[in-house]
């Protein structure tokens, strides 16, 4: 199930060459859909020639329900949708988005929260801090960027305890490898961000003691490179796709204008898995695990391709 | 019915220090060799603490260092009078503590399950603390009538000590509790009870 909600665009605010925030307010008024720290939103975006899903993380606080607010910045070889939002999406437009969802929720008995964000991996934490500074939770962000967005990062942020931010210029984990030997036990550890970066802090936290339960991932995006060109076969379609070297599975399906099921584009929620018939998948995904990876059964169309000329999905 | 398998029934694997630990707790309701408790003293370098319950009242708990020879890990041993004193040595342990502790308990279950309890009230998480069972099979059991304690039960069915129930002892375990359940055997009919075996020696 896609679509359902129309959002009135409220507000828009450009905070740096690259950023631009929305609010979005119910289109029939009243109060938006109760969210969670780490919710996000996916809007339906009808560009001239294709339907961009686009998830973003709600930043807004929690508490508030007048309204929902997310951050999209614009990338440069993006699949469309960030630029669309960038250049045609205005004050007064209504936009079709999902209920809001929750694939990255804070653990609610935890005592203390760490979180270490990279770029716009900040949103997420937006409303975390949010809802910690209402709860009197204790917490601390390590947010890391690049030293010409120092202060761009630093305005977004100006609202809350200035004690409780550090904002690194670069990657310089330093700093962060000594905070993370003295938390106390009960806190949890949260991270946002370039997958590389992610998979830094992850490990230098697991070499450090830290055990798989505290340990807290966002994995929207970036995960989606591109691979060898192949034919996705679609069995119950009776179609045929080429998939391009630059395109994933997803996209294409999308763009032949097959409604398949998807959710976070990034390999994580499980939401858009096809059983295979015939070929063998290059599996990308956080979902599955390995032996569901080894019995190629099923395949994620959102980051996952083909190591097979053809792949004949039951779709 | 008794020995059943419900899914709340702990079990227990033989204890091995887990390497990705910073500091190691290692706990024994009675005394025990360091090697009988927990496999792996020579493969590790983190430091290691030994706290045992000596149930003796000629103790003196202050730390030493451990005889043992190892391959470099700090070892420190603990002795203590009772469980109730490590207890408290405990907790004040654990407020101290950052994470990258790893917790290991040997011992009798519900002495096990005290110390576990302990443990997630200071924000340890399953995965971070391993146990295993030692010494009788006595269960705690939890009359569920009158929320009394009864310790060290061995038979199917016991005498609640604070209403006089005739308690059936489930395989039902509340870790939250550290104690097994303990239902009225006899509600239907007054009287009728089970034959009466010995089932946790």
């Amino acid at each position: 199930m896609s679509g359902g909600v129309s959002m009135r665009v409220a507000h828009v605010e450009q905070l740096s060459p690259l950023l631009r925030a929305f609010t979005f307010e119910p289109a029939d008024g009243g109060l938006v859909h109760p969210v969670g720290p780490g919710a996000h939103l996916r809007l339906l975006l009808r560009g001239t020639s294709k339907l961009y899903k686009n998830a973003y993380s709600i930043t807004s606080n929690p508490d508030d329900r007048s309204h929902l607010k997310i951050i999209v910045r614009r990338v440069p070889a993006s699949r469309g949708g960030s630029a669309f939002m960038h250049e045609n999406v205005n004050v007064g437009d209504m936009i079709e988005t999902d209920v809001p969802a929750n694939l990255f929720p804070v653990v609610r008995t935890a005592r203390r929260h760490l979180m270490v964000s990279g770029g716009i991996g900040v949103t997420p934490f937006l409303s975390y801090a949010a809802a910690f500074e209402a709860t009197g939770m204790p917490w601390e962000l390590h947010h890391f960027c690049r030293p010409d967005e120092v202060g761009v990062f630093a305005a977004l942020l100006s609202g809350l305890p200035a004690a409780n931010i550090h904002i690194h210029a670069g990657p310089s984990f330093g700093a962060l490898e000594a905070r993370l030997t003295r938390q106390p036990l009960g806190t949890h550890f949260y991270t946002c961000g370039p997958q590389p970066m992610m998979e830094l802090v992850l490990e230098m936290a697991r070499a450090l003691g830290w055990p798989a339960s505290k340990l807290h991932h966002e994995s929207f995006g970036g995960e989606a490179h591109g691979g060898a060109p192949f034919t996705a076969v679609l069995n119950r379609s009776n179609m045929e796709i080429e998939v391009g070297a630059e395109e994933t599975l997803l996209d294409a399906l999308e763009a032949a204008g097959v409604d398949a099921p998807c959710l976070c584009r990034g390999g994580a929620c499980g939401q858009c898995m096809i059983e295979v018939a015939e070929g063998t998948p290059e599996h990308r995904d956080h979902f599955l695990d390995a032996a569901e990876h080894a019995s190629n059964r099923y395949i994620m169309t959102c980051v996952s391709r083909s190591k097979t000329p053809r792949l004949v999905l039951e779709l | 019915m008794l020995v059943s398998d419900i899914k709340s029934r702990p079990l227990y694997s033989r204890l091995r220090f887990d390497p990705a630990g910073q500091r190691h707790l290692v706990i024994s309701d009675a005394v025990r060799p360091l090697g009988d408790v927990i496999d792996g003293v020579e493969d590790t370098q983190a430091p290691i603490a030994f706290w045992t319950v000596v149930g003796r009242d000629d103790i003196d708990s202050a730390p030493n260092p451990h005889p043992l020879p190892t391959n470099g890990a700090p070892i420190e041993t603990r002795a203590f009078r009772a469980a109730s004193h490590l207890f408290d040595r405990l907790d004040h342990r654990l407020a101290q503590e950052s994470v990258g502790l790893r917790l290991y308990v040997m011992g009798e279950e519900g002495f096990i399950w005290d110390v576990m309890r302990r443990s997630r009230a200071a924000g340890l998480e399953a995965d971070e603390c391993r146990s295993m069972h030692a010494g009788s099979l006595s269960r705690r059991v939890f009359c569920v009538h009158c929320k009394t304690m009864n310790e060290r039960v061995t038979l199917s069915i016991a005498a609640c000590t604070g209403c006089g129930a005739q308690m059936v002892v489930r395989d039902h375990f509340s870790k939250r509790l550290a104690a097994f359940m303990g239902v009225k055997a006899d509600a239907e009919v007054a009287g009728e009870l089970p034959p009466i075996e010995e089932l946790f020696p």
